[in-house]
């Protein structure tokens, strides 16, 4: 995605309207429309996060308020000493993620390398690899790996849960890595070569600078993923100690304690549930965008 | 440079970690999977081979067709509202400038969150007495009694995830379709602009045709996404009522797991997949058509 | 050839091995499952604090929480080298998590149970046998004789009880006030209860006399079925083993009750969605003049509205003086392959034992699992749970090896011919039958 520093420009460049033809009203027209648009898609957000700062009382209150009357941290306070404890909760999450993101990099590294830039009949295999990986609904998979899990102890285990989120991610990462091993430039190869490198310098000096951002993707995906993947939580971990955030937001509805749901609470936990998310997003947007572009539209 | 040979076996070592990986771990389960599936596999007694009487059951099954129908129907309502949803706001926050790439920015903001999470979220906001929608509702006087938006009935449910779902993802297609669109060259919308064409037969004549490939493979995408639909289902409407809401793969889950009839559940998934396989070679063709 | 080999070499070694070990330190559930099943390797579990040797209980969600919390709590006080660590499970996933773990040999040390499950779990040989452990034992000869009930299979036992729940009938005296019915009266009869929720509705303003929850099979079983027992004694829901029948006695009248309360509009229409999940807390609302709901929802009222003046009385049937009630709650047993069973049992005489029975569940209110200490000074200061004692003595529990997939299941038969009876119009002889052919063919699959 260039981005053109001259509005004017960038304006003519798309295939709407050019402001110099019919300046005014319709340019207000569709500031409105953004304007709109960004309030609607906000707005289930805000009230969320607003409603987990509402005290107990107002977050049962019926009929419900839209703008918190009172202000309070109690919800929060309640996620965190829930059951085992918030820390635990999101200990086990982010302990499955960053497992989940060192074992896709160090697998998919090396097989794109591979399916990029050795003659190996990989592309046919990719190719039924990731359709099969996209057609079959994983659901059904995890049962058969609990059992397989069970018999070498990796369930209730954070590398196992992290062994079934690489698993899910493998077709998108490898196609993102070797796509994007395959854009790096022959010369810069035949060069390291002629220097007299093997294979292994090749790829750590030469490829691994260059698909660096593909890496950044890569990574990126796998950690949102991770984050908020809960069936295969909900299947591999049977001890409270284990549970991840998303199989305890769901857990804490039916958790009734005879009370009703604990509206606030829930909405303090989607609040903290979708908060790395929203930030990875904002700092690493670069990253986010170009990796749905390069495996999607290539 | 090296040898062909020793080339090869070079590259299969660096494959070797990602594929030994992908054998155990995918490969192997779903070999175990496909086993299973001849069975009468409970778990909670020994496994019992039944050949395909599994998939013969499954042809009969009410309720697997009844799944299969709802969840057409879901993806027949959902994909047009994303890909037509999708264009018009790609269409709007094209241009670079700064209010449409912010507001590029936002629509974007809902994908990058958890299925879940935001299931969870309009799950809240869609409660009867508790949530948001039916008070919004009410005050602007368009209701007087409160909806039951989830789990009573078969079609306001639907439409109550359909919602939750084209909010969450529509930035998706957005983000797609601006590229392309952006990757138009201007000259091309500027020579129609001088020959008097306007706004929309700007879109119809050259966008659309030049972004075809993309809107094609987002509705792809789309579709095989909704066909797999299970999350927020299970977490907005757990199928009710009596499974109206059950998607294919929710359908899967409940033999997989509450109904403990993972033999049964395995022959649905390779029915489903199957389903799903043919829905896609479908509309390659129909795209590789479209080009010839 | 070495050094191109290398790495993917040692990639390959190390994911073995980080498999192999599950991940020395990665998280704290590496030493608890290395507690469980190596009790001597246990100290390192606890972190120095001597020989701490946990045990794993799980135990459903949507029961009652709190109850279980503080007996647990009351436990790890009393026996801080062997505590125990509660992981609460998803109540529809129990059963599947169960099998997985019975599957995989990785089971509970104990576990909490519906105790509707007991006969099934039991009869498929996944329970321990405990008969032994309470030879002579008196405390069991007066615990709740339905959980022991469900409890126990072939003449031998598989687990006590852990709480007990039961059904009863809550009215509303300011709104009978308010409504100009005598507040000390309650309904008798089913016809009692139409004919004053209807004059309450009256009071109009979102008022409504009665509520019938639309999609919580459970809260049905639990607040509607005794009404069909009360009317005729005789009559069956559930089948209980293969080749029985289903839907046994005179269940028609009290279905057309059931559906004359909704059709006059004593019911609110958002009880349509009530999936349970909000259905302790609609009493205490304050709108609702008479309801059928459980004990536990006494001690949850003076939460949530304690200037609500409550009656309380047994649930009746078509005739006056006829009633009935639903045992419920959960069993504690012990999953075959445990290692701790002994640990287990005596978890179970703690919580039997006049102490705790007095001191945990009576004072906060929650019935005693021993009828013989109903009576006691917590109760006695309170009228409300004295009533609510009423209905131990005419309560039931359904025995059957297919609960979930009969009664409890949101999709199954049960639910599925109240929302008919409630909400529609389908002849009622055709959905009683079309209830019990699903149920027939359930209990003989």
């Amino acid at each position: 995605m260039t981005e053109r520093p001259d509005a004017l420009e960038a304006a003519r460049m798309a295939t709407g309207t050019s402001p110099r033809l019919r300046p005014g009203r319709s340019s207000y027209l569709v500031g409105a429309m953004c304007i709109l648009l960004c309030v609607i898609v906000l707005t289930p957000l805000v009230v969320s996060v607003l409603a987990s700062v509402k005290s107990p009382g107002e977050s049962a209150a019926v009929p419900p308020t839209y703008v918190p009357q009172t202000f309070s941290l109690e919800s929060y306070q309640r996620l965190w000493e829930f059951q085992s404890g918030l820390m635990t909760y999101v200990g086990n999450s982010l302990g499955v993620a960053f497992l989940t993101i060192a074992f896709t990099v160090a697998l998919t590294v090396p097989a794109g390398y591979a399916l990029a830039r050795f003659p190996l009949p990989g592309k046919e295999l990719l190719f039924v690899f990731l359709l099969l990986a996209l057609i079959i609904p994983y659901q059904a998979l995890l049962t058969p790996i609990f059992l397989i899990f069970a018999q070498i102890g990796l369930t209730n285990s954070l590398v196992g849960l992290a062994i079934i989120h690489t698993a899910i991610q493998m077709p998108f990462s490898l196609y993102i890595m070797r796509n994007s091993f395959e854009a790096v430039p022959r010369e810069l190869e035949e060069a390291a070569v002629v220097d007299g490198g093997n294979t292994w310098q090749v790829l750590v000096r030469i490829f691994l600078p260059a698909v660096v951002p593909a890496l950044v993707t890569v990574a990126l995906f796998a950690f949102v993923m991770s984050w908020n993947e809960f069936l295969g939580a909900l299947v591999m971990m049977n001890r409270d100690s284990s549970y991840t955030l998303p199989v305890i937001l769901a857990l804490s509805r039916t958790q009734t304690s005879l009370g009703g749901t604990d509206w606030g609470m829930l909405q303090a936990g989607v609040s903290i549930a979708i908060l790395p998310c929203i930030a990875i997003y904002l700092l690493l947007q670069r990253y986010y965008v170009s990796g749905f572009l390069s495996g999607a539209v290539k | 440079m090296y040898s062909s040979r020793r080339s090869k076996l070079i590259g299969f070592l660096y494959l070797a970690p990602a594929l030994l990986f992908v054998l155990a771990f995918t490969a192997y389960p779903f070999g175990q999977m496909v086993w299973m599936s001849l069975h009468d596999w409970s778990l909670l007694e020994p496994p019992r081979f039944i050949g395909v009487d599994n998939f013969d059951r499954a042809l009969n099954d009410r309720q697997f067709w009844g799944s299969l129908t709802f969840t057409l129907k879901y993806t027949l309502l959902i994909t047009p509202i994303l890909i037509v949803g999708g264009y018009l706001v790609a269409l709007l926050t094209a241009p670079n400038t700064p209010l449409r790439r912010f507001t590029r920015g936002v629509v974007f903001v809902p994908v990058v969150i958890g299925l879940g999470a935001s299931s969870l979220l309009w799950y809240w906001l869609f409660s009867p007495r508790n949530g948001l929608v039916n008070q919004a509702l009410s005050d602007i006087g368009a209701i007087e009694t409160p909806v039951l938006w989830l789990g009573v009935d078969a079609d306001i449910s639907m439409w109550a995830v359909i919602a939750s779902v084209v909010w969450k993802v529509l930035g998706f297609g957005m983000i797609l379709f601006v590229a392309a669109m952006q990757a138009i060259p201007s000259e091309v919308g500027e020579a129609a602009t001088v020959d008097g064409a306007g706004y929309w037969q700007r879109v119809t004549r050259i966008t659309l045709p030049l972004t075809l490939r993309t809107i094609l493979l987002v509705t792809l995408f789309s579709v095989i996404g909704s066909l797999l639909a299970f999350d927020q289902f299970f977490i907005m409407t757990a199928g009710q009522p009596h499974n109206a809401t059950a998607t294919s793969v929710f359908y899967v889950y409940l033999n997989s797991f509450p109904f403990l009839r993972l033999g049964y559940g395995a022959a649905l998934s390779l029915i489903l997949a199957a389903i799903i396989l043919l829905f896609t070679v479908v509309q390659v063709m129909l795209t590789r058509r479209s080009y010839a | 050839m070495r050094t191109h080999a290398r790495f993917p070499g040692v990639a390959i070694a190390a994911a073995l091995v980080l498999a192999a070990c599950g991940g020395p330190g990665a998280s704290p559930s590496a030493e608890e499952s290395a507690a469980e099943s190596e009790p001597a390797a246990s100290a390192s579990a606890q972190g120095g604090n001597g020989e701490a040797d946990p045990m794993v209980m799980w135990e459903r969600t949507g029961g009652n929480a709190p109850m279980v919390d503080a007996l647990v709590a009351a436990w790890n006080d009393a026996n801080p080298d062997r505590p125990i660590e509660l992981t609460y499970v998803q109540h529809d996933q129990m059963v599947p998590n169960l099998a997985r773990a019975i599957a995989s040999g990785d089971v509970p040390d104990l576990m909490g149970l519906d105790l509707i499950y007991g006969p099934e779990f039991a009869s498929l040989g996944h329970l321990e046998d405990i008969t032994d452990y309470f030879e002579g034992d008196s405390t069991l000869d007066t615990a709740s004789p339905g959980h022991i009930e469900v409890a126990t299979w072939d003449d031998r036992l598989y687990g006590v009880p852990l709480y007990a729940d039961v059904s009863v009938l809550f009215w509303n005296k300011d709104l009978f006030e308010a409504a100009g019915l005598d507040p000390e009266t309650p309904p008798e009869s089913l016809q009692d209860i139409h004919d004053m929720a209807a004059a309450i509705t009256e009071l109009g303003d979102g008022t409504y006399g009665y509520y019938l929850p639309g999609n919580c099979a459970g809260c049905n079983i639990f607040t509607f079925a005794p009404m069909i027992w009360a009317s005729d004694a005789d009559s069956k829901i559930e089948p209980s083993f293969p080749g029985e029948e289903a839907m046994v006695g005179d269940i028609k009248p009290v279905l057309e009750w059931a559906r004359m309360m909704h059709a006059e509009g004593l019911i609110d229409p958002a009880a349509q969605a009530e999936t349970g999940e909000t259905f302790a807390e609609v009493f205490g609302s304050g709108n609702v003049g008479i309801m059928g709901t459980g004990n536990f929802n006494v001690a949850l009222l003076q939460d949530q509205n304690p200037d609500l003046d409550l009656g309380v009385t047994v649930l009746p049937g078509l005739e006056a003086g006829t009633s009935a009630s639903f045992a419920g709650g959960d069993i504690v047993t012990v999953p075959k392959g445990s290692e701790r069973v002994e640990d287990a049992v005596d978890f179970m005489k703690f919580i039997l034992s006049d102490e705790v029975q007095l001191e945990v569940y009576a004072q906060e209110l929650n019935m005693t699992t021993r009828t013989d200490l109903l009576d006691n000074e917590y109760f006695n200061a309170n009228e409300d749970v004295l009533d609510t004692a009423q209905a131990i003595p005419i309560a039931r529990t359904p025995y059957t090896l297919k609960f979930f997939e009969l009664i409890n299941s949101p999709n199954g038969p049960w639910l599925q011919m109240l929302q008919r009876v409630y909400y529609t119009d389908d002849d009622l002889d055709e959905v009683i039958a079309d209830a019990k052919e699903e149920m027939e063919r359930i209990i003989n699959e």
